[in-house]
Formats: C-alpha cells, sequence, structure tokens
C-alpha cells in the first residue's frame, strides 16, 4: 500500500476548502471582521462560509475522479460523489437561511463549526474503513451538538444540545463497541474485506450483537424510532439553521453512511425480511425500526401544537420510509433511496427556512403562530405551500415521486409476501394520515385569517433566492425524476 | 440538422417563460409582461424561421432529440422533439399568426384591468401549442394538448364575472374533455401495444413501419384491425378539441371569451390542433387502408365526420346573427373540410387548407374584433350597418378575408386550398376504400361542393349586413377606426390571406411537396380537372349572387326588420337560429343521463361506500377499545372519531416524550437490549 | 481462560459499568463519564483484538492506530460535553439531568 497524498489532496479538495475556510474565517474575524458593526459583521462573515461552500462546491463537481484513494480508505463512486454535492447544496441552503434568521453571537465560530461539520458529513459518504468512518462521524456529530446549542442566550437551546449530545454520545460508543467487535471477527478495517471475511462464517451471536449496537448508532443518526427521542427536543430547542442542518444534510450524509456500511460491508449477513419466515441478520432489525417509525412518527405527529416538533416527528416518519429504502437498496441500488432522502432534505430545510423567517419577525412556536402567512408574504406562504405537499407526497413535486421509487422498490423484493411490502402498505396507508398535519401547517399559513394590522415580512435577498432555489428544485425533481435518477446509471 | 432538432425545444420554452415572468408580475406591471410575452413569441418565431430552413434542405428527414424522463420498471418514458416541414411550417405560422394577435390584443385590451393575467395566459397557450407541435412523443403531445385546453379554459373564462363566458368555459372545457377520454384510451392501448409513444425512434418509433405492421395485422373484436381502432380513438381527441360533429357544440360558445382569444385559440391555432394531431399520426391512420377484410377503415369515418361537419357548420351558419358567432360555425365548417380531406387521403391539402385558414380567419376574427371593440361592443350584425365609410381599414380587410373564406377564384389563398381539398375529395387517390365505394364514396365531395355554396352565401350576407346600408343604431353610427396597433396586424394577416394561396397552386404545389418530403416540385396545368374547378367558381358565384340579391340589393332599413330569408322560410330560419336544437337535444338526453348517473353514484358513496367506511371504521374503533379496556359502546362510529381515535393515540406517544434525558438514555438502552434479545434468539432458534 | 478471554471480560465489565452508570446517575457529569468508560471499553477490544486476535494481520499496527485516534475523539467529545454542561448550569444553576425537562411533549 503506496499512499499517494497528490491524489488524495486531489481527491479531497472540496473538504480542503472547506477546512481552509473555516480556519480562515476564525483568524479573519479576530483580525478583521470583529472591527466591523455586528450587523455588517455578522452578513461578512455569513458571506464568507457561502463563499467557501462555494468554492467546495466548484470543486466537487469539477473534478470527476472516481474510485479509491489512500490504499481503500476512502471510495468515491457515483453515490459518494453526488451526495458530496448534494450535502455541499443543502449546506449552501443553511447559510441562505442562517444569513438572514435570528443573529447569535460569536458568528465566526458558529460559521466554523457549520463547515467542520459538513467536513465530517461529506467525508462520512466516501469512508470505507472504520477509523475513517468513526472519525468522519465523530466530526459531524460533535460539530452538530456544538450547533445545536450555539444559541446561549436560551435555555432550551443548551438543554437541546445536551440531550442530542448524551443519547449521541451514547450511540457513539455502541458503534464504537460494534466496530471492535467487527474488527475483532476478521481483523480487518476496510469494509469489503470485512464482508468478504464473514462470508463463510454465517452469522454468530458475537456478529448479531455487533449488528445490534451498529444499528443503536444508525438509528440515532437517522432518528428512527425508538432512538429517535432526541429529535424532538433537538429540532425545537436549537437556533433553527442548525435545526435545518440537522434534519437535512445529516441524515442525507448518516443515510449513505450507513447504506455503505450496511450492504456493501455487511450485506453477507443482512438476512431477509421480504418473506416469512424471515431469516436472521440485519434486515429483519432495520424493518422493525422502520415500521415503529412510520407508526410513531405518523401518529404523534398528529397530536402536535409546536410546529418544530409536528416537522421532527414527521422526519421520524419520513425516517421510517428510508429505513424501508435501505432494505430495498440490496436489490435496487441506493438510488431510490439517495432520491428520497435528497428530496426530502431539501424540502425539510425549506421549511425550517420558512420558519426562520417568520421567527425573525415575531415569533413563530406554535402552528397558531404561522395564521395569516399569505397575506404577511406570499414569497414564503408560497415557498412553503411547495416544502410542505412535498413533505406529504403530493404529485408533482419530488417527495411524492420519492415515496413512488422507494414502495416500488420495496413491493419489488418479494410483493406482498412479506414483512417489507407490508411495511411499504402502512407506508402508504400512513400517509393519509400525515396528510392530515401537513394540511393543519398549510391551513394555518393559507386560509386562516388574523385580526388587527398585518405585519408584513420582508423576504431578504438571499433567503429568497434560497427558498426559491429549493421550491425549484423539488418541482424540478419531481417533474423530471430521472435528472437524479438518472444519475446512478 | 441535429442542432436544429435539438434546440428545438426553446420555441416553446421561450413563451414558457413568458408566462411565468407574467404569473409573477404584479397587476401594475402591464408593459412588462405584454413586453416579455411579444418577445418572447418573436424569439420563438425567429427560431421558428431558422427551424423551417433547416428542415427545407432535408424536407425528407424526421430529425428527432428524444430522452428518457423517467424509469418505470424495466423500461423509460421517453419524451423528444421532432424537426420535420410538418412541424416547422405550424410552427411558423402558429407564431407568426400569434404574434400579430398579440400585438393587436395589445389595444384590445388596453382598458383591462387584468391585462398583465391575459398576456399570462396567451403565452402559456402558446407555450402548450408550440410544444404540441415540436413533440416527439403522443405522450408529450397529450400532455401539451391538455395544457392548451387548460389555457383555453381560462381565456374563454378570462371575463369569469360573466356568468355566460365561465358557462361557456366550463362546457368547452367539459365537452373536449369527452373527446380526449377516447384519446387518452388511445393512446394507453399503443402504449400497452407498442411499449413506446415516440413516433420516430430510428425505426422503433409507432409511427415507422415495424410498428405499423404489427399493429395492421393485428385484428381485435368485430374484425377490426387494431390500428384502426386506435386510429379512431385518437380520432375522438382530434373530434373534441377541433369542434367535429358531434361534439361542435363548444366553439360557438367559446366567442364569450376576449375576441382575441376567439382568434387566436378558436379559429387559428388550437382547433386546427386535431386536425395536426391526425396529419402528425397519418401514418397510423392510413395503416390499414390496404386491408380488405375489414369492416371499416379509420379513414373513411374521418372523412364523414368531417363531411358532416363541413356542411352543418356552413347551415348553421346560415342562421345567425351574432358576428362572433358566424364566423365561428364558419370555423365549424372548414375545420370539417380539413378533416374532409385528411379523410380523403389527402392529408397535405388539409394542412394547406389549415395554414391559409389560420391566416384569413384570424384576420376576419380580428376584423371582427375591431368592429367590436368600434361600435361598444355591439356583436349584433342586425344592429350595426354602414360601416364601410367609417372604418376603411377595417372593411378593406375584412373583405378580403371573407373573399379568401368563401373561396373566390384566384386571387385569394382559400381558393386554392378548397381547391385542393375538393379535387383530392374527387380523386380519392389516397383511399382507395371509399373509390371502391362507388357512388357513395363521391358523397363527402358533393357535400363539400354544397358547402361552397352556403359559405359565400353567409359570408355575402354577413358582410353586407355589417358594412353596408346605412347604421341601424346609435352605436353603430359613432364609429371610428381603431389605431394603428390594431389595424396593422389586420394589414398584415390579409397579406398572408393572399399571397399564401401561390405556395400551393396545382401549377406549382411547393408547399405539398415539401410536406411530402419531395425535393422536387411536379406542377401541373391548371386545366387539368379544370371541369371541378369551374364548377365551384360557378358555386361560389352562386352563393355570392344569392347574398347580395338577398342582403345587399336592399339593405336592411331598421334592426328590427325581418330577415329577407326568414320572410321566405320561417321555420327553416329559425331552426338555423337555434343551432338544429344540437344544444337542446343533449341537455335532454346526455345531460339527464349524467344526472341520473349522478344520483346513482352519490347513492353508491352515501350508501355502499360510506357504510364500507363506518365498518372499518367501527372496526378500529372496537379493537381500540378492546385494547384499552375503556367505555363507550360503538355505536356512532365514524370517520371524525377514528381521527379524534388516532390523535388520542399520538398525545400518548407525545406523553412518553417526557423531556427527561434520563428516560430517554433508557429507552434507548431498553431497546438496544430488546433488539439483541429477538436477533440473538432468533439466530439460535 | 486465554488472555483475549480475559480482556474481552473486562471490556464487557467495563461496558456495563459505563452504561449503568450512564443510565443511573442524575448529575450530568457522572453521565458523562459513564459515556467514556464505554468508549473506553470499545478501546481495549480494539487493543485485545490487536494483540491477541484471532488473524492479526502481520506488521499490521491498525488497532493501535484506531485507539489513538479514538482516545483523542473521546476527548473532543468531552471537551464539547463539559461545555454544554456549563451552558446548561448558567441557565438553571445546577447541572441535574431531571431538571432539564423544559422541552418535552
Amino acid at each position: 500500500m503506496n499512499p499517494d497524498y497528490a491524489l488524495l489532496a486531489q481527491a479531497l479538495l472540496p473538504e480542503i476548502a472547506l477546512v481552509v475556510g473555516a480556519l480562515l474565517v476564525l483568524g479573519l474575524d479576530l483580525a478583521i471582521f470583529r472591527r466591523q458593526e455586528p450587523a455588517a459583521r455578522y452578513r461578512l462573515v455569513m458571506n464568507f462560509g457561502a463563499m467557501a461552500v462555494t468554492v467546495a462546491l466548484i470543486f466537487a463537481c469539477s473534478t470527476g475522479f472516481s474510485g479509491p484513494v489512500f490504499g481503500d480508505v476512502l471510495f468515491f463512486d457515483t453515490l459518494a460523489l453526488i451526495t458530496r454535492q448534494g450535502v455541499l447544496m443543502l449546506t449552501l441552503f443553511t447559510f441562505g437561511i442562517a444569513c438572514d434568521a435570528r443573529r447569535l453571537r460569536h458568528p465566526a465560530e458558529y460559521v466554523a463549526v457549520i463547515l467542520f461539520a459538513a467536513t465530517g458529513l461529506i467525508l462520512m459518504a466516501a469512508a470505507q474503513q472504520l477509523l475513517l468512518a468513526f472519525l468522519a462521524l465523530e466530526l459531524a456529530s460533535i460539530s452538530l451538538y456544538v450547533l445545536a446549542g450555539f444559541d446561549k442566550s436560551r435555555p432550551e437551546s443548551a438543554e437541546a444540545a445536551l440531550k442530542y449530545f448524551l443519547i449521541g454520545g451514547m450511540a457513539a460508543a455502541f458503534l464504537l463497541f460494534g466496530f471492535s467487535l467487527l474488527y475483532g471477527l476478521t481483523g480487518s478495517l476496510i469494509l469489503p474485506q470485512i464482508g468478504m471475511m464473514l462470508m463463510p462464517q454465517g452469522p454468530s451471536p458475537l456478529l448479531l450483537i455487533a449488528l445490534v449496537m451498529v444499528l443503536v448508532a444508525f438509528g440515532f443518526k437517522t432518528a428512527a424510532a425508538p432512538f429517535h427521542l432526541w429529535a424532538p427536543d433537538a429540532y425545537q430547542g436549537a437556533p433553527t439553521p442548525s435545526a435545518a442542518l440537522i434534519a437535512s444534510a445529516s441524515k442525507l450524509a448518516g443515510l449513505v453512511f450507513f447504506y455503505r456500511l450496511l450492504w456493501p460491508g455487511l450485506g453477507m449477513s443482512a438476512g431477509d425480511a421480504a418473506r416469512l419466515p424471515f431469516t436472521i441478520g440485519w434486515v429483519p432489525v432495520v424493518a422493525l425500526l422502520s415500521g415503529a417509525s412510520l407508526l410513531l412518527g405518523n401518529i404523534a405527529a398528529l397530536a402536535q401544537t409546536n410546529i418544530r416538533r409536528l416537522l421532527a416527528y414527521s422526519a421520524i416518519a419520513h425516517a421510517g420510509a428510508m429505513l424501508l429504502g435501505v432494505i430495498a437498496a440490496g436489490a435496487s441500488g441506493p438510488a431510490p433511496l439517495f432520491y428520497y432522502a435528497f428530496t426530502y432534505a431539501i424540502a425539510a430545510i425549506g421549511a425550517f427556512g420558512v420558519i426562520a423567517l417568520v421567527e425573525n419577525a415575531g415569533r413563530c412556536e406554535n402552528l397558531a403562530d404561522l395564521a395569516g402567512l399569505h397575506r404577511r408574504s406570499p414569497l414564503l406562504a408560497g415557498c412553503l405551500l411547495v416544502f410542505i405537499l412535498s413533505l406529504a407526497g403530493i404529485p408533482p413535486l419530488a417527495g411524492f415521486f420519492g415515496k413512488f421509487v422507494i414502495f416500488a422498490a420495496a413491493l419489488k423484493l418479494n410483493g406482498l409476501g412479506g414483512p417489507a411490502g407490508w411495511l411499504a402498505v402502512a407506508a402508504i396507508l400512513l400517509s393519509a394520515v400525515a396528510l392530515y398535519y401537513y394540511l393543519l401547517i398549510l391551513k394555518q399559513a393559507l386560509v386562516v385569517r388574523t385580526d388587527g394590522p398585518i405585519r408584513r415580512i420582508t423576504v431578504p435577498p438571499a433567503a429568497t433566492a434560497t427558498l426559491l432555489t429549493a421550491a425549484g428544485l423539488l418541482v424540478l425533481f419531481g417533474l423530471f425524476p430521472s435528472v437524479l435518477l438518472g444519475l446512478f446509471q | 440538422m441535429n442542432v436544429a432538432a435539438q434546440s428545438l425545444w426553446l420555441i416553446p420554452a421561450l413563451p414558457l417563460a413568458a408566462a411565468g415572468i407574467g404569473a409573477l408580475t404584479p397587476r401594475g406591471g402591464r408593459m412588462l409582461a405584454a413586453g416579455s410575452a411579444i418577445t418572447a413569441l418573436f424569439a420563438s418565431l425567429v427560431l421558428s424561421c431558422l427551424a423551417l430552413n433547416t428542415a427545407l434542405a432535408n424536407p425528407a428527414v424526421h430529425a428527432v432529440h428524444n430522452f428518457a424522463w423517467f424509469d418505470l420498471g424495466a423500461g423509460a418514458v421517453r419524451l423528444g422533439w421532432l424537426l420535420d416541414p410538418l412541424t416547422a411550417f405550424m410552427c411558423v405560422m402558429v407564431t407568426l399568426v400569434g404574434l400579430l394577435i398579440f400585438i393587436f390584443s395589445l389595444g384590445y385590451m388596453k382598458e383591462d384591468a387584468n391585462f398583465t393575467r391575459f398576456f399570462c395566459f396567451l403565452s402559456l397557450f402558446a407555450a402548450a401549442m408550440l410544444g404540441l407541435l415540436v413533440a416527439n412523443s403522443l405522450l408529450l403531445l397529450f400532455i401539451c394538448w391538455e395544457l392548451v385546453g387548460l389555457a383555453s379554459y381560462l381565456l374563454i373564462g378570462f371575463w369569469f364575472h360573466k356568468p355566460s363566458a365561465a358557462a361557456a368555459a366550463k362546457k368547452a372545457f367539459i365537452t373536449t374533455r369527452i373527446g380526449d377520454l377516447g384519446f387518452l384510451l388511445g393512446i394507453l392501448w399503443l402504449y400497452d401495444a407498442r411499449g413506446t409513444l415516440l413516433f420516430f425512434d430510428g425505426g422503433a418509433g409507432i409511427l415507422e413501419h415495424a410498428s405499423l405492421a404489427a399493429l395492421s395485422g393485428q385484428t381485435v373484436c368485430c374484425g377490426l384491425a387494431a390500428a384502426t381502432a386506435i386510429g379512431l380513438l385518437v380520432f375522438c381527441g382530434a373530434i373534441g378539441k377541433s369542434g367535429q360533429f358531434p361534439l361542435h357544440v363548444w366553439l360557438p360558445d367559446a366567442m364569450e371569451g376576449p375576441t382575441p382569444v376567439s382568434a387566436l385559440i378558436h379559429a387559428a391555432t388550437m382547433v386546427a390542433a386535431g386536425v395536426f394531431l391526425i396529419a402528425r399520426v397519418y401514418p397510423l391512420m392510413e395503416a390499414d387502408k390496404l386491408l380488405t377484410a375489414v369492416p371499416v377503415h379509420a379513414l373513411t369515418v374521418v372523412a364523414f365526420i368531417g363531411a358532416i361537419t363541413a356542411l352543418l357548420g356552413a347551415v348553421i351558419a346560415v342562421g345567425q346573427n351574432d358576428i362572433k358567432r358566424i364566423l365561428a360555425f364558419s370555423t365549424v365548417s372548414q375545420l370539417g373540410y380539413m378533416m374532409l380531406a385528411l379523410g380523403v387521403g389527402s392529408w397535405v391539402a388539409a394542412i394547406f387548407h389549415l395554414l391559409t385558414h389560420a391566416f384569413f380567419k384570424a384576420l376576419l376574427f380580428l376584423g371582427a374584433g375591431s368592429v367590436i371593440h368600434a361600435a361598444h361592443h355591439e356583436q349584433d350584425i342586425r344592429r350595426l350597418g354602414g360601416l364601410r365609410g367609417s372604418m376603411k381599414t377595417t372593411f378593406a380587410t375584412f373583405a378580403i378575408g371573407m373573399m379568401a373564406l368563401a373561396g373566390v377564384p384566384f386571387l385569394f389563398s382559400g381558393f386554392w386550398s378548397k381547391e385542393a381539398i375538393l379535387h383530392a375529395a374527387h380523386a380519392l387517390d389516397g383511399s382507395p376504400a371509399l373509390r371502391s365505394f362507388g357512388v357513395v364514396g363521391q358523397l363527402p365531395l358533393a357535400i363539400g361542393l354544397a358547402g361552397v355554396v352556403l359559405t359565400a352565401f353567409y359570408m355575402t350576407r354577413l358582410v353586407a349586413e355589417t358594412f353596408f346600408g346605412s347604421a341601424r343604431t346609435a352605436e353603430a353610427g359613432d364609429v371610428h377606426e381603431n389605431s394603428a396597433v390594431m389595424t396593422v396586424p389586420l394589414v398584415l394577416l390579409a397579406v398572408g390571406s393572399v399571397a399564401l394561396g401561390f405556395l400551393g397552386t396545382p401549377a406549382f404545389p411547393w408547399l405539398q411537396a415539401r410536406l411530402l418530403g419531395e425535393a422536387e416540385v411536379h406542377g401541373h396545368s391548371l386545366l387539368e380537372g379544370g371541369g371541378l374547378m369551374a364548377l365551384s367558381i360557378v358555386l361560389v358565384a352562386l352563393g355570392l349572387g344569392a347574398g347580395w340579391a338577398l342582403y345587399g340589393r336592399r339593405p336592411r332599413a331598421a334592426a328590427a326588420a325581418i330577415d329577407p330569408l326568414a320572410a321566405r322560410a320561417p321555420g327553416v330560419v329559425a331552426a338555423l337560429a337555434d343551432r338544429l336544437g344540437f344544444d337542446e337535444l343533449y341537455a335532454a338526453t346526455l345531460g339527464r343521463l349524467s344526472d341520473l348517473l349522478a344520483m346513482l353514484a352519490a347513492g353508491l358513496d352515501r350508501w355502499v361506500w360510506g357504510g364500507a367506511v363506518n365498518v372499518l371504521a367501527g372496526l378500529g374503533r372496537a379493537l381500540g377499545l378492546i385494547s384499552q379496556g375503556t367505555d363507550e359502546s360503538v355505536i356512532n362510529a365514524s370517520f371524525d372519531d377514528a381521527g379524534a381515535g388516532l390523535r388520542g393515540t399520538g398525545q400518548v406517544y407525545s406523553r412518553a416524550q417526557t423531556g427527561d434525558a434520563h428516560g430517554y438514555l433508557r429507552v434507548t438502552a431498553i431497546a438496544f437490549v430488546i433488539i439483541v434479545l429477538i436477533i440473538v434468539l432468533g439466530g439460535i432458534r | 481462560m486465554t488472555p483475549l478471554q480475559g480482556c474481552l471480560l473486562l471490556s464487557c465489565t467495563l461496558f456495563s459499568v459505563g452504561l449503568a452508570g450512564a443510565l443511573s446517575r442524575s448529575n450530568a457529569i457522572l453521565v458523562l463519564l459513564g459515556i467514556e468508560l464505554m468508549l473506553n471499553a470499545a478501546n481495549l477490544n480494539f487493543i485485545a483484538f490487536w494483540r491477541y486476535g484471532p488473524s492479526p494481520a502481520p506488521g499490521s499496527v491498525n488497532g493501535v492506530i484506531f485507539v489513538v485516534f479514538s482516545i483523542a475523539v473521546a476527548a473532543a467529545e468531552a471537551a464539547v460535553g463539559l461545555a454544554l454542561v456549563i451552558a446548561v448550569y448558567r441557565h438553571q444553576k445546577n447541572i441535574r439531568l431531571q431538571e432539564a425537562n423544559r422541552l418535552k411533549g
């Protein structure tokens, strides 16, 4: 194994751009930005962060590099490259929102931590070796804990971050222990090698325990029931741009990471949940998590009055559908999973963006705070309509097609002959329930009239561009799914 | 060639972008909306001309650009664009006529409060229509077809505060939908049979030899070939959209929309879409023409429907008094001629007539719009009169349009295109089935000749009543010629109405040759088939003379004076004015039937499905009650209660979220243990 | 008992002790401590498998390297965790987890 550093640097140009950007923003803030007016400083720092992500995005789009790097530590295939571009795009959206959200103290640090989080997330998607995977995951997780707790003026923020951190820390410990067992069983850290070594062994109890430990971390990262408990609190307490990043990019990268870990790495011990009686492995466990998430997320969302908690429970429900996509990915590849996760992430980040802007003009805690949004800002109401309808899966938006490809892939496994098929049907039925709470949001935003004077919300250009781009992408991907799905062929 | 085909999508995309701009423009941005619409259409016109130039260089080639829209199962749904002379000619016509009408609308809609919305809809219409023309896939064509219908609905109902306009919009939408249902069935059948909807795809398209051979070889019920059945279903769509008998009833009512809309949509372009559709899928329509054992050929049906429509429209037009309605029925009649041409096997004659008709009918409608605008929205020809002196440009151009439509010989385009149709109906070169019928096969020709007389007659009446004599009401007395923004398009269209005819005279049928993909133009002497031409000239003269004798020689004295024709045959004229009672007939039969069906459906809904839902909800509730072991019996189980039950469950779940981080950690650990137990015990088993 | 079994037994004990601590303590710092113990149990596993494992690749040091990195990660995690504990302390003047329950439902 002869590590080729030049190749490594070339392949990791986007990551390098992000880290350099993060360090520069800290340095420049100390040297120059600090002396500016707070408003100007905030704007400068945010623009700088957005610029760093843009540079990284340009690198990510321009380098057509693919293949293994640095031994087999990283592997850039289509999925990794597209996820990298997707995560960077979502990070850019986050900056677009953060630019015009309620201002936080220490903006430079906030920007730097977002950039670090993005670095971790895009490395996660390409990691093929347990050590680097763990490092990338922790880089992302720790950055996200910090982001969740960044608003030090609000006790909710600190509390949310602490809960997120404690559960995340425990999940990381489980994951590390699981990794150590995998290492012990195979003597290797490289995923394809682990897969090859496991092939002749069959599922031993030790392997199964290792699998479950990995799945605990998986459930945590994707906020799947019953490891979802942090999600509603974190979404509610965290500053809005942080919550947007946690809900979108982190989920996308986490899913891709675990897809890579579970199918190419541990595919031998997948088991089968498409038929009865199912063979044991991790797939039945994921099916269990998926079912629990679908049921709990959709039903608990019905009872919510806080809009962020509602989005959190809906995120749990969506996680259930995505896990179904993970199950189906063994047979139909990662394309449906990625399509669903990415379009969900865009819709979620857009919804949080609308919340951030409404919040900046007053209050946006409960559903009732959205009342009369169509008169306060038709643009926000229109964008919210697109995002929420996409989340609800109404054609022709991308959310509909995402559901369609995932359920089609799940039903293709064995029709209605086993749990995977039943889950798909349950998910379709629960979509009807979901429509109810999504329409509650829209009813407030588009139908309910408020008494008294209308306080109009002015939407700054950066946020306008972000929201319109996000909404436009949802329409585009909905009308032309092959723009995204075709990349995987 | 390929570059032109690949960038063909820009032609519909530009107006679409303009529609987007128009939609986002606030009411005040009148010039922005109109400017972007006109600029975009002008750019499309330029692109269309370039495309035409490219297509004419290689007229026999169908240049296509296909792409996958999305994957479905093993295959992909593919769409694409197509460039051939037919598409190119139609694009140029639609963009050119559309552009002139857009400009005319600047003046006509000047005072309307919803000016920006109007231009947004117009652009949307143009985009959909152009998309329909460039489509290389029946699916894409159908999507644009429906969008065209939507735009037409929006524009007919543009003055939605008028109940008659709202009703007309609804009627147009629903009536055309009946035809579209057949069209959709045809599309589905075709997709099922061939697995693709692309027209041309390097040998695999539905209009290419392999597919046609397969479809005409396959027999379905009653001995029909599959190609015939699909062709007839597709023709259903054309019947609806092109106002053919028996679905012609929506077209005259559609005149409730603003007059430029009537000109653009219901005269020049949209209604011609049905004719275009049949011309586009012509290989499919004529795939069965050499089969002898089939009970009916698709084209025979087309020919007879066209002939009936041509005569019917002309007859009803005689009895109408509203200037726009007369023109509307004449449109119905002319579309019938086009269908007739398609049916007798000469699709190039149909397209030739389509192109010339687009110009002179747009001219006539805009002329009518000019009259209406000047005469303070007076549309009844009995209450007009004597406009010849006060509106000179409008009169001159309208007269040119009228002579083109009536088929006045030699100078006017309508004469040449109508001649081409009549010759095709006489020769029957493209329709061996009709020829084998003998005398019956000449029936479409006879009907067409009868229509010629009537057309000349009612157009003479229209012009005589409107422009000659003296003003019969105050509105008609107080008219002035409109501004240049309205008259210039009239003049340009008049020029087109004359000039276009010379592209396709029998002596030099350049247009026909190019459409057929021939590089050489084979003209023949005008004397060949001169007998038929002489006959039709005589018939035109007869119609003109009769019209002038009745209406022109002694102009109507007062608005209320009795119609000279009605004085001679009161019953006939009353029936004609009543449009032969088609609307009443439909209301009495189909309307009743649909009421009945609706009642049946409502009953089914209420008693059967509602009951089933109630039973299901009751079951769910019962289960919930058993599991909770709580009170209340299962009597009032309805949807609301089931919803409330679900929400209650949600609250229970939600309450489990205590906010205590310890609880969260414990749940995580316990879930871990449970999963390990399940999986390890399961694995050991 | 082979050395490997001994090490694994120890690491499992460590993991369980850590988990029990994390679940039972109400002091946020002690919970953090429990999580650190769990991480260290995993580290011990890596070392043990590297040293006595069934198929150690000759000359490979990947187990040790993993541990070095994961200790660093654990340190970073502890730093962030303590910072968050302080942030909570600022608002509620104690670090009892049960009292941090503003967010629920």
